[in-house]
C-alpha cells in the first residue's frame, strides 16, 4: 500500500523535469506539439508502423554486425590456434631418423655400413673397432651403466658399445678439456637415463657423440647440434627397443673390459 | 526492399563461419578416423598373448637373476626380465590406445592361423610348465643356470614365432616395427644363450 504512492510521485516529477515532454501537450502549443497528439488519436496507427520500422531496422543491424565481427575474429583465433597446433604436431611427428639425418656433419653408419649396425653377438675380452670412439659392433656381455652416469676417467669400448645397443647416447670429450667446458656436457647428461659421459684420450675433436650407428664430432661444447643429436637419437637408436636396461652393468672405469 | 537486400549480405559471413567450423571439425576428425585394431584383430591378440608370454619370461628371469651362479647368466636374466617387463607396459598402452580391454574373450593364440592348436594345457608355444618352473625355483648351483638357459631358449623360440606371425598379419606400423625389433633382439639372444649353454656344459 505504501509503495505505489512514492513510486508514482517521483516518476511523474522526473519525467516533467528532465525531458519536458510532458509539458508541450498540456501547456505549449507549437508546430510539432499539435501534430503528435493529433496524429495519435485519429490516424496514429497508420503512421506509427512506418517510422519505427526504419528506426528499428537501423538499430538491429548494428549488433548483428558486431556479433558477426566477433564471431569472425573468434573463428580466426581458433583457426590460427588449430593450424599452429597441427604444425607443432607435424614437427614432433617427424621420424627420428629424418631428424638425425638433418643434423649437419652427422655420420650415418646405418646407411654406409649395414653389416656393422645390424646387431652383434656378445663376445668376451678385448675387441677392436674401426671407428674411434666406436659406434656399433660386437661387444662384451656386460653393458656400461648408462643411467645418466658421468665418468671422469675413460671407459672400456667393449661395454660402452653394449650401452649404445640399448639406446644410449654416449657423449665423449677429449681428455684434458677445460673443466668449465666439461661442466656444460655434465649438465646435459647427469641423471638422465640412456646417457653417459666419459673422456677419451687423443679424441680428434673436443666432443664426439655416439649412438648405435651414428656419430657426430664437434669442436664446441656450445654447439646446438649436440642437443639435437641427443634429442633425436637417445632411446630411439636402440636396436633392443625402448625398454632395454641401463643399470646393473659395469660401473668401473679403465680401458680394460671386465667381461 | 532494403531489408531483403541486406539480409542475404549478412548470411554470407555466417555461411563462411559455418563452413570454416565444419572444415575445422572435418580436419580434426580425419586423422582420428583411422581404424584402430578391433577386439578380434591380430594386433589385439598379439598384445594380450605376448603380455602373458612375457610375464613368464620376467618371472623366470627374476628367479635366475637372484639364484644363478654364473655372472653372464645373471646379466642375461636381468636384461630379459627388465626389457620384457617394459614391453608388457607397451602392449598394455597399445590396448588402451585402441580402447580395448587387457584381456579378450577369444582363446589364446586364436589370432594366429593354426594358433589355437599350438596351445598345450593352456600354455602358448615355448612356455614352461608349472613343473619346470618349480624345478627352476628349486635348482641349485650350476644346474640353476643350465635349466634357466634351456627354458629361456625354448621361451624365445615360441616368442619369435608369435612375433613373426604378427609381422605377417598386421599393417599397424607401431606393432610391426616393435615386433621386428624384438625378433632381431631375441635371435641375437638365442645365439648368445646357445653359446652360453655350451660353456655351461663343461662348467662345474
Amino acid at each position: 500500500m505504501s509503495t505505489p504512492g512514492p513510486e508514482r510521485v517521483p516518476s511523474t516529477v522526473k519525467v516533467g523535469k528532465t525531458t519536458g515532454q510532458g509539458k508541450p501537450p498540456s501547456g505549449k502549443s507549437g508546430k510539432t506539439g499539435p501534430s503528435r497528439p493529433g496524429g495519435n488519436r485519429p490516424a496514429g496507427k497508420g503512421r506509427k508502423p512506418v517510422t519505427p520500422v526504419k528506426v528499428a531496422g537501423g538499430r538491429n543491424w548494428g549488433p548483428i554486425a558486431v556479433a558477426g565481427a566477433v564471431v569472425l575474429i573468434a573463428v580466426a583465433i581458433i583457426g590460427w590456434g588449430v593450424v599452429a597446433s597441427l604444425q607443432q604436431e607435424k614437427k614432433q611427428s617427424v621420424p627420428w631418423a629424418e631428424r638425425a639425418a638433418a643434423i649437419a656433419g652427422i655420420i650415418n653408419y646405418r646407411e654406409s655400413d649395414p653389416d656393422l649396425v645390424k646387431g652383434s653377438q656378445h663376445k668376451n675380452g678385448k675387441l677392436s673397432y674401426e671407428q674411434q670412439p666406436p659406434v656399433a659392433g660386437e661387444h662384451n656381455p656386460s653393458w656400461q651403466n648408462c643411467n645418466g652416469v658421468v665418468y671422469s676417467e675413460p671407459i672400456a669400448n667393449e661395454h660402452a658399445v653394449h650401452s649404445l645397443e640399448h639406446g644410449t647416447v654416449w657423449v665423449t670429450y677429449k681428455q684434458g678439456l677445460p673443466a668449465d667446458q666439461v661442466e656444460k656436457l655434465v649438465d646435459r647428461v647427469e641423471g638422465k637415463e640412456k646417457l653417459m659421459l666419459s673422456p677419451v684420450p687423443g679424441l680428434s675433436t673436443n666432443v664426439a657423440l655416439q649412438a648405435w650407428g651414428y656419430q657426430l664430432k664437434v669442436d664446441s661444447v656450445d654447439d646446438q647440434r649436440i642437443d639435437e643429436f641427443i634429442q633425436s637419437l637417445r632411446i630411439n637408436a636402440s636396436i633392443e627397443g625402448p625398454t632395454a636396461a641401463c643399470d646393473g652393468g659395469v660401473s668401473a672405469t679403465g680401458s680394460v673390459p671386465q667381461s | 526492399m532494403s531489408e531483403e537486400k541486406r539480409r542475404p549480405g549478412w548470411w554470407l559471413p555466417a555461411a563462411l563461419v559455418v563452413g570454416l567450423l565444419l572444415g575445422v571439425a572435418i580436419g580434426f576428425l580425419i586423422p582420428r578416423g583411422e581404424t584402430l585394431p578391433a577386439d578380434g584383430s591380430p594386433e589385439a591378440g598379439f598384445a594380450r598373448d605376448m603380455s602373458t608370454h612375457h610375464s613368464q619370461a620376467v618371472e623366470m628371469g627374476m628367479i635366475a637373476y637372484t639364484r644363478a651362479t654364473d655372472a653372464e647368466v645373471r646379466m642375461m636374466a636381468r636384461d630379459i626380465a627388465l626389457t620384457q617387463q617394459g614391453q608388457i607396459g607397451m602392449f598394455q598402452a597399445w590396448l588402451r590406445e585402441w580402447n580395448l580391454q587387457p584381456t579378450g574373450s577369444q582363446p589364446a593364440m586364436a589370432w594366429m592361423p593354426g594358433g589355437a592348436e599350438s596351445v598345450e594345457d593352456g600354455l602358448m608355444p615355448g612356455m614352461a610348465t608349472p613343473e619346470e618352473l618349480k624345478q627352476l625355483r628349486e635348482a641349485t648351483g650350476i644346474e640353476e643356470d643350465r635349466l634357466f638357459i634351456k627354458l629361456m631358449i625354448d621361451h624365445h623360440l615360441g616368442g619369435i614365432h608369435m612375433a613373426q606371425e604378427v609381422v605377417e598379419l598386421s599393417d599397424e606400423p607401431e606393432v610391426v616395427e616393435s615386433a621386428q625389433l624384438s625378433i632381431n633382439s631375441q635371435q641375437r639372444d638365442l645365439t648368445d644363450m646357445q653359446n652360453l649353454q655350451k660353456r655351461l656344459e663343461t662348467a662345474s
